[in-house]
């Protein structure tokens, strides 16, 4: 209640507190930029061609090896929504939970919080594996190897809808993290051997019936179904449940929440 | 349940007032309520079960039988037709004869927000293909074919009549892929078997014709005859003469000389005569007449050989045709169902506190964060 009044607002502190949050953030978010990246050699462009060359290496690699599932759907197309989905819920929790120790020194102000480190490290994430994805498919678009989305409004829906996925499952590890060093090398593993389930390799409609569900269980091929739907159009024949995957979300978000309440206290600034 | 106001701050309402928790759970919660416990209308859901049963019994090939573990494989080609069928305008239209499906949808009693056109806006055919799907399912079992049809309505007695024309179109769709696929099947092979029918006869008759106007029956098994006759005339010729030699050894003067002398020439004649019909160049010699009638019995023999191979073929095509005749055989008859067993409105005012309640949590610790910034 230290801030200026504004008589019109009804809850000032609310106001202030999101402006000043946006700042931190901002704040945050620019030396993350600086400190991962630096100024030399490419600097910051770094953020979003480094998820491009992991994706270029695996289209190239799925292409020259793969047969896809079916001939409406061609198989770069394929690797390209596949893989750029796996680089954007798997480096998030990856990022989160190292997210501590490099900034522990900062937790010194007061108004750098915890979360705030988080979110600004999911938002950096986001963004890069965002630009890479969209550089991408231009990219290729261009060059004739796939064609333009069917419907881009629901690639973006998927987008975002997986980005919130991994915004929570990056929380939910990152704030598990706290004090626990087990939780960081359990995470590679899980991580890897995800991978091979995650629906980047295949679609749901290719199992048999009675592996389906058993997919479906897994929020972020939910999530790839719902982009390749946009992506594909009726090709694709997609099987998703969003209502699934927004609760499966907002679960994880509320439990990475109250540990993170219980938790964060622990965390000594030093 | 919650703490006396004198431990709250000042501007803090009880928890359960906040506009946070009005918008977030009781909102959510009250309209819920509403809707499935007052406006949503019962559904009765009526099922049957199908399979479209195909005769082909060709052994799939190793990298067929793995394709069919693996993926890819959602029952027979027929059945997938049958499904995409049943899901397509064509079946709607069929349905819709009269507006007879569309009735079935907006019906007065039938809640204002279930209801197919509910401002006599959006009523046209493709506005109804979008609320058909949503109310039709098919599902088939990969493993087993079994196809599944659900359809939901707003009467039980609806529910069943629209299921049971539904199968009742995909029956006939399915008899009439069948029949045509076996009408193609025979078609080349039976119009084959008639040109060869054809081509049999025409040989045979020209040979006919020309054993009549030739007046050859088989010059291969005639020339043998004739050479035999010619060789027993020689034999003749050969004895008259000797006999007439001796004679005229003998008695020079006897009067049957001149008669032996007649029958030596007799003979002689008959056989330059014999000998040319055989392979003289006179057109009527035996030889001569082969090249013709060998042309025309090689024809005749080509086109009985081609007839029966025809004919062997449209019985295969035949058979295999019956054996590709595929048809809907109904599991289970569709259902008339006793009882709405959907919307389940607890489970769903449930759901949707739970879900409002867990929002309402990660928003308060979400805005709780963002109060801990100060300037």
């Amino acid at each position: 209640m230290t801030g200026l009044p504004h008589p019109r607002r009804v809850n000032p502190s609310l106001a202030d507190g999101f402006a000043v949050q946006r700042r931190v953030i901002g704040a945050l978010l620019m030396r993350e930029i600086l400190t991962r990246y630096g100024r030399h050699n490419i600097g910051f462009l770094w953020l979003f061609v480094e998820p491009m060359l992991f994706t270029l290496g695996v289209t190239a690699l799925w292409s020259l090896t793969r047969e896809s599932h079916s001939n409406a759907i061609p198989i770069t197309a394929f690797a390209l929504t596949g893989y750029s989905t796996v680089l954007l819920w798997r480096n998030m929790p990856g990022r989160c939970i190292s997210a501590i120790e490099p900034n522990r020194s900062l937790l010194y102000h007061r108004n750098v919080r915890l979360l705030d480190i988080y979110l600004s490290r999911l938002l950096l994430e986001f963004g890069g594996a965002s630009i890479s994805f969209m550089i991408l498919t231009l990219l290729f678009m261009n060059l004739g190897m796939i064609d333009p989305p069917e419907d881009l409004l629901k690639v973006i829906f998927g987008w975002v809808t997986l980005g919130l996925f991994g915004t929570a499952l990056a929380l939910t590890m990152g704030t598990l993290a706290i004090n626990n060093e087990i939780v960081e090398k359990l995470w590679h593993p899980i991580s890897y051997l995800t991978f091979p389930l995650s629906g980047a390799a295949y679609m749901v409609d290719a199992l048999p019936k009675s592996v389906q569900p058993l997919a479906l269980y897994l929020p972020m091929v939910n999530c790839v179904e719902i982009i390749r739907d946009g992506y594909f159009g009726k090709h694709a024949n997609p099987h998703y449940d969003i209502g699934y995957v927004a609760a499966v979300t907002v679960v994880m978000m509320l439990f990475a929440l109250i540990t993170l309440s219980i938790k964060g206290r622990l965390v000594a600034v030093d | 349940m919650n703490a006396p106001p004198a431990d709250l701050p000042a501007h803090a309402r009880a928890w359960w007032l906040r506009p946070l928790f009005l918008i977030c759970v009781v909102l959510p919660t009250l309209v819920a309520i509403v809707y499935f416990g007052v406006l949503a209308s019962d559904i009765y859901i009526s099922e049957s079960r199908f399979i479209v049963r195909s005769q082909d019994k060709s052994t799939p090939t190793a990298l067929g039988l793995l394709l069919n573990n693996a993926a890819l494989n959602h029952g027979t080609p027929e059945s997938a037709a049958a499904q995409s069928y049943l899901l397509s305008r064509d079946a709607l239209a069929a349905l819709n004869r009269d507006r007879a499906y569309a009735r079935a949808y907006d019906r007065p009693g039938i809640a204002w927000l279930d209801r197919f056109d509910p401002l006599g806006l959006t009523g046209s055919f493709e506005d109804l293909y979008k609320y058909y799907l949503s109310h039709v399912q098919v599902e088939t079992d990969s493993t087993a074919g079994i196809s599944e049809l659900t359809v939901r309505a707003y009467t039980a007695a609806d529910a069943r009549a629209i299921n049971e024309h539904l199968l009742r179109l995909a029956e006939t769709t399915v008899n009439a892929m069948s029949e045509r696929a076996r009408r193609d099947l025979i078609a080349s092979s039976a119009h084959e078997a008639f040109d060869a029918k054809a081509a049999a006869r025409a040989a045979g008759s020209a040979l006919a014709r020309y054993r009549n106007t030739a007046g050859v029956v088989d010059p291969e098994k005639q020339a043998p005859i004739q050479y035999e006759l010619v060789s027993k005339l020689q034999d003749e010729l050969i004895e008259a003469r000797s006999d007439r030699r001796q004679l005229a050894a003998v008695a020079p003067q006897s009067d049957q000389i001149p008669a032996l002398d007649a029958r030596i020439h007799e003979i002689e004649t008959r056989i330059a005569e014999q000998s040319g019909l055989a392979a003289g160049n006179k057109r009527k010699s035996l030889a001569a007449a082969g090249e013709e009638y060998e042309r025309l019995s090689l024809e005749a023999d080509f086109a009985t050989k081609r007839l029966g191979a025809a004919l062997a073929s449209l019985e295969t095509a035949e058979n295999e045709a019956q054996h590709q005749s595929s048809y809907v055989e109904r599991v289970v008859e569709p259902n008339l169902p006793d009882k709405a067993t959907e919307p389940r409105r607890l489970r769903g005012i449930l759901t949707t506190l739970v879900f409002s309640l867990v929002v309402w949590g990660v928003a308060t610790m979400l805005l709780a964060g963002v109060r801990e910034h100060r300037s």
